[in-house]
């Protein structure tokens, strides 16, 4: 028994290792909706502290992979390692993936029976099992880092769309996460409260957070971004820094895509 | 927070504050009102004219007929009966008893989440006087309308203390929620037991007691049968789902007359209990069907979204469900809960039909059965008809109160 269960732990160890400072691994993931593939053989590698910023055009698989990064969709091949835990269907694996995987959503989906720090509490005192005036403190920090503090006792249907966006960041950062993914965080949003959510985004990518990105907004990808990604068809097509993919892009259909958004 | 370099709030764009407006005179606002509602073209003032004549005439007639040609001697005279039936007089104290309970949760309920408004005042004089008026006309039982003055006095009492608790959150203010809450839970099975507890006469529920006891028993009972229900059948196991299907399909597809007739017929086998035991599973199997269904229809209102923030958070599947999901679809299903709730509430007239139970219906055909009230049957289902209306308007008014209340962070 020890000794099995050493020899797994030497071998995870092992795979940490070699790894190294890769939180994130997938390798030849495919997805499939009925006859539809979403995505085709897509690998990557993504670093600890790296913003990555997904780009593509619809239905080209950038939201589909990510979310396959928490779960919310299966893939149907091909392998994902978060933080050296493979996702299968082991439950306790998708719970320990869960809780260090936050996510943002395009319509923020906040809980709209909920008041705002409620919203933001209730991961950690349900799945944490904090206790309740030690979850207000740190709902109330991370209110304070997007910049809302004076809205806790609100409802979500009260607020901005943009400063929804902000709470549904606050509540994904409340779970202590390592990697937050983002899935078009300002699509939905008018013009005027894009920036307030960017800035937030901006501030927590310099904080260190491990950060990868679906949006359209370039000049974000331009200015945060370690390293784009394009996506088309379901697969990985180009990937580079913003200064190879803005200045000089290799693939026809980067350099078409490129041409028709900027 | 120090290490992290402070955001500020993101500027918005602020606009200098609207100049105050004069307001109209209420004169000026009434003629307005008139014009545009009653008269605002020459067809129009004909169709005002018209409906005014017509519903003139209605009251007009109602007016006559209540004060004039109708003779309520059928109702004054045979008030127990219609009442309490063949309930022992003696044992009437358990029916005071679990009345004054009743109003003293009305009373501890506005008092906890809501308040009286001046309607509710009125309403509530207005059936104290009614009630008065039946129990001592004539003189005969000054006992039966002191019982429900003083049931409304406890009402009163009850809400009295409750509403001047702090309503700002708290130790206290979470106790007192936590005991009116557990109270309401536990309303169903106390008002039973204190109904039910007596010998065998004693649990002849009959006449408008038996109506009064039988709704909330199908509506409670159905509720806590429809969730389960529901749930089961948007299950994506398939036994389950195929499971809860059935049970669905199958009640609705059979009136609640042919499930009386299983009560009287073979329920006695099944489950044994009294005819009024029985009566009750058959009414919260029935309603539990058709309730299952509104709230299937709120779970696959609610976006997508909200289930994948929760398991984003890290809510598991039960989880999700208790704090998420559930707490929406319900309230999203009150009105349809509510619309079965006062069906099943008018229903319970069927079970006259069926069952050798009298309700207030049933004993209302006893009463014209005599033969000196016979020609006074219009009088006696005018006054059925009433007091149904009244209870399911009641029923309708609390349902939007609850969904005022339940309001807060809609969408």
């Amino acid at each position: 028994m020890t000794t099995h269960d050493g020899v797994s732990d030497a071998s995870a160890d092992s795979d940490r290792l070699t790894d190294s400072q890769d939180i994130i691994v997938a390798e030849n993931v495919d997805k499939w909706f009925g006859d539809f593939q979403a995505l085709d053989n897509v690998s990557m590698n993504i670093k600890e502290h790296e913003i990555v910023v997904i780009l593509g055009p619809s239905g080209s698989g950038k939201s589909t992979f990510i979310r396959c990064l928490n779960r919310l969709e299966e893939h149907d091949a091909g392998r994902i390692v978060i933080d050296g835990i493979e996702m299968n269907d082991d439950v306790r694996n998708l719970n320990a993936i869960r809780s260090e995987v936050g996510m943002v959503f395009q319509q923020f989906n906040l809980f709209p029976h909920l008041s705002v720090i409620s919203n933001i509490t209730l991961g950690p005192q349900k799945v944490r099992h904090m206790p309740k005036a030690e979850a207000q403190q740190l709902a109330m920090q991370h209110l304070e880092r997007v910049g809302i503090p004076e809205q806790a006792d609100k409802y979500p249907a009260q607020l901005s769309g943009g400063q929804q966006q902000r709470v549904a960041i606050a509540r994904a950062l409340a779970m202590q996460p390592k990697i937050m993914l983002f899935d078009e965080p300002t699509s939905a949003l008018d013009p005027e409260m894009i920036k307030e959510v960017l800035d937030v985004m901006r501030e927590l990518a310099e904080s260190g957070m491990t950060m990868i990105v679906v949006t359209h907004e370039m000049g974000f990808a331009r200015e945060v971004a370690d390293r784009l990604i394009f996506f088309d068809e379901g697969a990985l097509v180009e990937q580079g820094t913003p200064q190879h993919f803005f200045e000089n892009p290799e693939e026809e259909r980067t350099k078409l895509f490129l041409s028709q958004i900027l | 927070m120090a290490d992290m370099p402070m955001q500020q709030p993101p500027g918005r764009i602020v606009l200098p504050p609207h100049r105050v407006r004069a307001s109209r005179p209420f004169s000026v606002r009434a003629r307005e009102w008139v014009r545009r509602n009653l008269f605002p073209s020459r067809n129009g003032t004909i169709l005002t004219v018209i409906a005014v004549g017509f519903l003139g005439a209605l009251l007009a007639g109602v007016i006559w007929f209540v004060f004039i040609d109708a003779n309520w001697r059928v109702i004054t005279e045979n008030r127990w009966l219609l009442f309490a039936g063949g309930y022992p007089r003696e044992e009437a104290w358990r029916l005071w008893m679990g009345m004054g309970f009743t109003f003293m949760l009305i009373g501890l309920t506005y008092g906890t989440w809501s308040s009286f408004g001046r309607r509710d005042h009125i309403f509530v004089g207005l059936i104290s006087a009614f009630v008065v008026f039946l129990m001592a006309h004539g003189g005969a039982s000054i006992w039966s309308s002191l019982w429900f003055l003083l049931a409304v006095g406890v009402m009163y009492l009850s809400y009295a203390v409750t509403v001047r608790m702090p309503r700002e959150l708290g130790p206290i203010r979470t106790l007192q929620q936590r005991v009116v809450g557990g109270l309401l839970i536990l309303a169903l099975p106390i008002a039973l037991m204190i109904l039910l507890s007596g010998d065998a006469s004693a649990r002849q529920l009959d006449g408008f007691v038996l109506n009064l006891v039988l709704a909330p028993v199908g509506i409670v009972g159905g509720l806590a049968m429809a969730i389960p229900l529901a749930i089961g059948r948007a299950s994506r196991m398939k036994t389950i789902s195929w499971t809860c299907t059935a049970y669905i399909e199958i009640v609705r597809g059979a009136p609640l007359l042919g499930w009386l007739f299983v009560a009287l017929f073979i329920l006695d086998d099944v489950i044994g209990g009294s005819l009024i035991v029985r009566a009750m599973v058959v009414m919260a199997v029935f309603t539990g069907a058709y309730m299952a269904e509104s709230i299937r229809g709120a779970l696959q209102a609610l976006p997508r979204g909200q289930y994948e923030a929760a398991h984003a958070v890290g809510l598991s599947r039960l989880q999700a469900l208790r704090l998420i999901i559930l707490p929406q679809a319900l309230r999203i299903s009150i009105p349809p809960i509510v619309g079965q709730a006062i069906a099943i509430w008018k229903d319970t007239t069927l079970v006259t039909v069926i069952l050798p139970l009298r309700e207030l219906k049933g004993n209302a055909d006893s009463a014209i059965a005599q033969f000196e009230f016979t020609p006074d049957r219009i009088e006696a289902y005018v006054f059925v008809a009433v007091v149904f209306w009244a209870v399911a308007f009641m029923m309708s008014r609390i349902s939007q109160r609850v969904e005022r209340t339940l309001g807060v962070g809609e969408r």
